[in-house]
């Protein structure tokens, strides 16, 4: 009876979504929207995060050596630089390293093993990475660098100044969030406006049947639930176009959107393939927002009209 | 059997719809309300079928005491209670047998139950040939049948009828109230509201008569007099 009863419910919510089928079509696509701002903040703050940690583990100043520079020379800096107190450490990659490294990374490369043995000094300088204790030490660190004392042993100080950029980072992301935040409450209120008068709607036009099923006995769950059902149905499609939609745009859009985030950073971070990793995360957190869109709306229309 | 217990129904502040009935209905029973325009016979029959609820009194069905019922309560005694109405109220777009297989649908019948007990109610109310057709495409005598159908689909204990014959013919009319009292030969109790004079008086059965929201005769094998 449970059963038979269900069915019945879910025979009338189709009814009802064919009854007004392009305002239930509108109301889908609009919830598709709403469903895919929610995603791109999401992919946003995905991003975003990833980003900021590439940056950061990435702040250094690295310090490359003129060739005519000695061990010993290079060793004394080192310890000039060590005792400062706004280093946290040092790490020193002499020419020999930076030559075994090279060798190593291109170990099934034969042509450049023979040009390295062919070559008779190492072309690779030394150099040393810093990193300070903070990164707002490192425009006093870098200028420190780039004075006097140092000029005859030192080629290049390469130095970005990252805490700029972070902050850059941090802002673009807050304007895209905010922006996010106000289409996607924009677009949920449109989607409880539409999704209300679809009920609301259906309902008037099956009051007749509505007050006879009343007359005969019929439970609140069995005239209440096709609706309720109904606007269920408008979100599990919903999620259903959107998740295609995401995972159709970013399966051929992840190289560029990595690129445009990660460019130059060899950060080996692909949002396509974090999607596919946290892929019930994705469609859970769309399929919570639509559910819920849903149920206030419908119940709304329902405690409205159908007293 | 039906008890009600100095009964009274205010609708907003007026003149009671109905002012200290009492009345007692004994399971098997055929009684005619009557009464003016205006005179509470509908209010009654909504108060058992709990479309209204009585402000003062108490209303018990077979031991349900069903005065002040739950909202979630109410299908289980609309399921013992057939109601039929002066307008018909059928589905037009939905044929003879599909309007009666709505009610059993409504109350969780399985389809195969359906496909058995429709035709039967069908024959009992001798519509058996008219199953596919469109209310639209029925007379007023036969809606009104079809209707009561719809009424019996739960096998009801309790028939009430609100001037079932108010838009028909004398003959029409008078296949209604045969109808009526087969169905209440068969056992269920029937509560009859009308205006028809010839009705009440060659049906010989018991005749409530209000006036103004009062009973002011109660009398068995009663005539319709005002
Ligand atoms: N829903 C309502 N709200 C307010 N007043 C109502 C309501 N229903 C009925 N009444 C009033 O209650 C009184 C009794 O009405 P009721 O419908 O019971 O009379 P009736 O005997 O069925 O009349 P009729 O023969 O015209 O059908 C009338 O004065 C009517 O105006
Ligand atoms: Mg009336």
């Amino acid at each position: 009876m449970i059963g038979i009863s269900f069915a019945r419910v879910l025979r009338n919510a189709l009814r009802n979504f064919r009854r007004n089928v392009w305002l239930s079509i509108a109301t889908t696509v609009i919830m598709t929207l709403t469903l895919l701002t929610i995603s791109f903040l999401y992919a946003v703050n995905v991003l975003g995060v990833h980003v900021l940690s590439t940056i950061e583990q990435k702040v250094d100043i690295a310090v490359i050596f003129k060739d005519k520079t000695t061990p010993a020379q290079i060793q004394t800096i080192k310890k000039d630089i060590e005792l400062r107190s706004d280093v946290e450490s040092t790490r020193l990659i002499t020419a020999d390293q930076a030559r075994e490294d090279f060798r190593r990374r291109h170990a099934d490369d034969p042509y450049i093993e023979e040009a390295l043995r062919e070559l008779e000094v190492n072309p690779l300088p030394s150099s040393m990475f810093i990193i300070a204790k903070d990164p707002r030490f490192y425009e006093t660190i870098n200028s420190s660098l780039q004075s006097e004392k140092y000029a005859a042993f030192i080629d290049k100080v390469n130095f970005q100044n990252s805490k700029a950029v972070i902050e850059k980072m941090i802002r673009i992301m807050d304007v895209v969030k905010n922006a996010g935040l106000i289409i996607t409450a924009t677009f949920s209120l449109l989607v409880i406006l539409i999704m209300f008068n679809t009920i609301r709607l259906a309902i008037y036009s099956f009051r007749e049947e509505i007050d006879i099923m009343r007359l005969v006995g019929a439970s609140r769950w069995y005239i209440q639930g096709p609706f309720l059902v109904e606007s269920v149905l408008v979100a599990v499609m919903s999620v259903i176009l959107s998740t295609s939609i995401l995972y159709f745009s970013l399966h051929t859009m992840a190289p560029q959107i990595n690129q445009f985030f990660f460019a130059g950073q060899n950060a080996n971070f692909d949002i396509y393939q974090y999607f596919v990793d946290h892929w019930l995360q994705a469609i859970g957190i769309q399929f919570g927002a639509a559910v819920l869109l849903a149920v206030v709306s419908s119940y709304i229309a329902v405690r409205r009209y159908l007293r | 059997m039906i008890t009600f217990t100095k009964v009274s129904k205010q609708y907003v502040d007026q003149t009671p719809a109905l002012h200290g009935v009492s009345l007692k209905i004994p399971t098997g029973d055929f009684v005619s309300i009557v009464g003016q325009s205006g005179a509470g016979k509908s209010t009654l029959l909504k108060l058992l079928s709990a479309e209204e609820k009585p402000t003062q009194g108490n209303i018990v069905i077979d031991g349900w005491d069903i005065t002040k019922i739950k909202n979630w309560q109410v299908p289980y005694l609309r399921r013992q209670i057939g109601v039929v109405f002066q307008d018909f109220k059928l589905l037009p777009k939905r044929t003879a047998f599909e309007n009666v297989a709505f009610a059993m649908e409504v109350g969780g019948a399985l389809p195969k139950d359906i496909r058995k007990a429709v035709p039967q109610i069908l024959k009992l109310v001798n519509l058996l040939d008219k199953s596919d057709t469109y209310p639209n495409e029925m007379s007023g005598g036969e809606r009104q049948r079809i209707s009561i159908a719809r009424a019996l689909a739960y096998k009801p204990q309790i028939l009430l009828a609100d001037e079932p014959t108010g838009n028909l013919d004398a003959l029409n009319s008078w296949d209604i109230v045969q109808l009526l009292m087969k169905i209440n030969k068969l056992g269920t109790t029937v509560l009859l509201a009308t205006h028809n004079d010839d009705i009440v008086n060659a049906l010989k059965k018991r005749v409530v008569t209000l006036n103004q929201g009062k009973v002011v005769s109660d009398q068995e094998a009663g005539t319709y007099k005002l």
